[in-house]
């Protein structure tokens, strides 16, 4: 398996447009912690693994709930969350709305 | 009910407990690369470990396997020989009492078992909140107040 920094980008945008579940990025995270854990995970470039697996930690457990139907985090979060792990500002997304739809 | 008592209380196959590669006895189909040990003091028979001794082995022999990968936020050795390894708290700015989130990765030392699971954490640094995941991948969310006493799940 291997990983690169878009497709982590992508994973932080797609949530941001409303593209993708939290709940999905989650288990798309999760399934790379798995295979990392078995020693299967390339990172490409390689120079950057660091940011990548950020990115990576931080999508996993971002669908963490306060109560039933209302997430821990704003897209605002979000949105910082992936300038802080992996260094990029995405593009223009809708304003926040942290309940589930 | 505390939170300490209910993660004792989880069975491990819950938490989708695994064998870490350091512990696996599995022939490597690759010859392993020799990497000089560093020196560390003899430890005597029976004694238990301290939290400190067990963090000075941990340094040593795994620090490289958990460490990097998921304990840029810290670590914290138990008396139970398990070492927690615990991500940086990410922070919500939606949650009033709540700073945030982490990932906590535990490795047990004695077993070569891992498990993990997120919790969040309120602004005094308590943990309010724990979400370990089944096997199935069943996700329940664990609530605890401000003083460790457990309210309730969902």
């Amino acid at each position: 398996m291997e990983v690169d920094l878009q497709a982590v980008r992508r994973v932080f945008e797609d949530v941001l447009n409303g593209c993708m579940l939290r709940e999905q990025a989650d288990r798309w995270a999760h399934a790379v912690v798995q295979q990392e854990e078995t020693g299967v995970v390339t990172y490409a470039p390689p120079r950057e693994r660091e940011r990548i697996w950020a990115g990576v930690m931080y999508l996993y457990g971002i669908d963490m709930m306060t109560a039933p139907n209302a997430y821990l985090h704003t897209n605002d979060d979000i949105r910082r969350g992936m300038t802080a792990s992996i260094g990029v500002i995405g593009d223009e997304v809708p304003n926040d709305n942290s309940t589930v739809s | 009910m505390t939170i300490d008592d209910l993660r004792s209380n989880m069975d491990a196959a819950s938490l989708g407990v695994s064998h870490s590669l350091g512990a696996t006895t599995e022939p490597s189909a690759f010859a392993a690369a020799v990497v000089p040990l560093r020196q560390i003091p003899p430890t005597h028979p029976n004694h238990p470990l301290s939290p400190e001794r067990l963090r000075q082995i941990d340094r040593v022999f795994f620090g490289p396997f958990f460490r990097e990968k998921y304990g840029a936020g810290g670590d914290r050795a138990l008396e139970n020989s398990r070492i927690r390894y615990y991500s940086p708290v990410q922070p919500t700015s939606n949650a009033g009492e709540l700073a945030g989130r982490r990932y906590v990765h535990e490795f047990d030392t004695a077993t070569g078992l891992t498990r993990g699971w997120h919790e969040t954490l309120d602004r005094m640094g308590n943990v309010r909140q724990i979400r370990p995941e089944r096997l199935d991948g069943t996700k329940r969310h664990y609530q605890f107040d401000g003083n460790g006493r457990y309210k309730g799940s969902w």
